[in-house]
């Protein structure tokens, strides 16, 4: 599509949403602030998906258009009016505060460990390690390549493990004979890897983290317990997606070698890396023993990173500002949209009451699945998330199949299951321009595996149920 | 203060000698490590490496026995570890060809033709010194008077 065009679509539609009178929507109790808000909130659909701006800057936007319209510090033709229907204001310190929220915490003391890791090579030194046991056999070393980027992308970003890896692959890789197959499964298997291994941890990949901010109060999950059941699920997911590409692309090669070279770094300062590393993800994983939320827990590394100068202010112009902006524009978005009450309004004005909660269910995450295939997996659970936790609060019908845990932990696994097109995700994008694999070939383990690992999600939900970890009255 | 290390590959150990003379007016800012031979120097990074040290600059000669040089060069060129170490090459016997390699393959920084006139020599070492300081990221602070000042300036800007 035409750039201009794209421009006029993604903000001239928002603009007649915002300036519509307000009789014309079928909303009961409708306000004005409402009314902006969903008009922003269009506005970050289309931007997001279309692209016609950076889409951190779409979630940058998010929340200057908050500031000025519906909150309290905002334009004074905004913040003023008499016709009565302006509705409630928000503050403008806790629109602020979403670029500072507990996420964005986490995700940043995760910056920090991965960050450290690297600059320590943990990372290419346990891969090194982990690598050893799995011999020589293509099929086995495969194996542990799967294994070793979903274990690193479960802490580190997705893309910079998928970058380290195929940095190890891509010289053997060049040494396969042309019309092997394996190369396809070999260049293949990482980024698939690292798109499953980013639903083990919370910190794994931004959509979790987003789901954390509607698993609130009762329906709040630890650091622990989501690596409880988010492990099993990618071990699970992991084996059948070796399994498949085994299959569909046999290597002919009798043995292939990696070569890592180095050693563990033996300075003070790397020893600070390798104990911070595990005695925050110990932390994380106590959580109920010492008391500290896994919030708090991701501010240590930070905090003894930087003392130490292992993480120097050079570093610090390093981190992904974009990814942590991406997200804030989320979390103000999805707080918007529940604090003024739109999310209720526009669920109570669509009757889902008609629909069956199974129908619900599979069609928000099957939703979700198709957009994350097609657009970043963040912006889907920016977009997605706040509409399925509201609609999994309010709707009673949905208790017994999981309520709003089990709705939320279903889109959200799904926003990471999109990984058919090269454009899905940056992982998948870099395996492609490796040259040693098709879109066609891509989309064919792509689409199998979203949809294993979709129905795999239910039965996750389902057993979750079962065992009373999802509480269903 | 972390050190910088620069390290001279050269088969004869004189002109391992006057190297590391013409560079002393460094030394209380850098290590300077001599290898006879490429293996000697890959073994010495490995070592250094792995306790931590930054490995700044590599000046090799070309016509050594076993490998060469350029072929030295090209190894640490391709080497993740090494990503940001620079590399002069200091000979008087490469051919063109050599020469091309060099440039092509091993990416090199600077050449240098024997004999050397030290203050060129040392003024060279300063800069690539400044280039790996600055693109790795080290704190500059402390390395302030041996480190190319345009430069610094250039990058602080």
């Amino acid at each position: 599509m035409n750039r201009h065009i794209k421009a006029v679509v993604c903000f001239g539609l928002p603009l007649l949403v915002a300036f519509l009178p307000l009789t014309l929507f079928p909303i009961e109790s409708f306000t004005l602030v409402q009314q902006r808000v969903l008009a922003i909130f269009l506005m970050a659909a289309l931007c997001w998906v279309l692209e016609p701006i950076p889409i951190f800057a779409t979630s940058v936007l998010i929340i200057v258009l908050q500031l000025l319209t519906i909150s309290n510090g905002g334009f004074f033709l905004f913040t003023q009016s008499d016709s009565g229907n302006l509705g409630e204001l928000l503050s403008y310190q806790s629109i602020m505060s979403s670029f500072a929220s507990p996420i964005i915490m986490l995700f940043l003391g995760g910056f920090f460990l991965a960050m450290a890791a690297t600059k320590y090579r943990l990372d290419i030194n346990l891969a090194r390690v982990m690598l050893k046991p799995f011999g020589e056999k293509p099929s086995r070393v495969m194996l542990g390549l799967m294994v070793i980027t979903a274990v690193f992308s479960m802490f580190m970003s997705n893309t910079a493990t998928t970058a380290m890896m195929l940095s190890i692959l891509a010289p053997v890789l060049a040494v396969f004979s042309k019309n092997d197959m394996g190369r396809v499964a070999m260049a293949l298997c990482i980024p698939i890897a690292a798109n499953i291994g980013g639903i083990g941890t919370p910190i794994g990949t931004p959509p979790n983290a987003i789901a954390l901010k509607y698993l609130v109060g009762d329906d709040a999950i630890s650091f622990g317990s989501w690596m409880a059941f988010g492990v099993p699920f990618v071990i699970i997911l992991l084996a059948f997606a070796w399994l498949l590409l085994c299959k569909l692309y046999p290597s002919s090669e009798q043995s292939i070698k990696l070569e890592i070279k180095g050693k563990f770094l033996k300075t003070t300062q790397a020893y600070i890396v390798y104990v911070t590393f595990a005695a925050t993800i110990l932390l994380w994983l106590m959580g109920k023993t010492h008391g500290m939320n896994s919030y708090v827990v991701a501010m240590i590394p930070v905090a003894v990173f930087t003392i130490t100068k292992i993480i120097t202010k050079d570093d610090l112009k390093k981190i992904s500002w974009d990814v942590l902006w991406l997200v804030s524009g989320g979390i103000a978005m999805g707080a918007a949209m529940g604090e003024t009450g739109l999310a209720e309004n526009i669920i109570a004005s669509i009757p889902f009451e008609n629909f069956s909660p199974l129908s619900i269910i599979f069609g928000a995450s099957v939703l979700c699945l198709l957009m994350a295939n097609f657009m970043s997996h963040t912006a889907t659970a920016n977009l997605l998330l706040p509409i399925v936790a509201t609609l999994g609060m309010s709707m009673d019908s949905l208790i017994p199949y999981g309520g709003a845990q089990g709705i939320i932990l279903v889109v959200t696994f799904a926003a990471s299951l999109g990984m058919s097109l090269p454009i899905s995700t940056p992982p998948n994008a870099l395996a492609h321009a490796t040259g040693f694999t098709s879109t066609n070939q891509m989309a064919r383990t792509g689409v199998i595996i979203g949809s294993v690992g979709l129905l795999l999600s239910y039965v996750l939900v389902f057993l979750l149920i079962q065992v009373g970890f999802i509480a269903t009255i | 203060m972390n050190k910088l290390t620069v390290i001279c590959v050269d088969d004869q150990r004189d002109v391992l000698e006057a190297v590391a003379r013409d560079l002393q007016p460094l030394e209380s800012y850098i290590d300077i490590e001599q290898c006879e031979s490429a293996f000697e120097c890959e073994e010495l990074m490995d070592d250094l490496d792995s306790q931590g040290r930054a490995i700044a600059v590599v000046i090799s000669d070309h016509i050594m026995p076993e490998r060469t040089g350029v072929e030295l060069l090209t190894r640490i060129k391709k080497d993740g570890r090494f990503e940001y170490t620079r590399k002069l090459l200091l000979t008087g016997l490469a051919t063109h060809q050599d020469t091309i390699r060099a440039i092509n393959q091993a990416a090199i920084d600077n050449y240098f033709e024997k004999p050397w006139v030290a203050e060129v020599l040392i003024e060279q070492v300063k800069t690539l010194l400044t280039d790996f300081v600055l693109n790795s990221g080290m704190d500059y602070e402390d390395l302030m008077p041996i480190l190319d000042q345009s430069k610094l300036y250039r990058y602080l800007k």
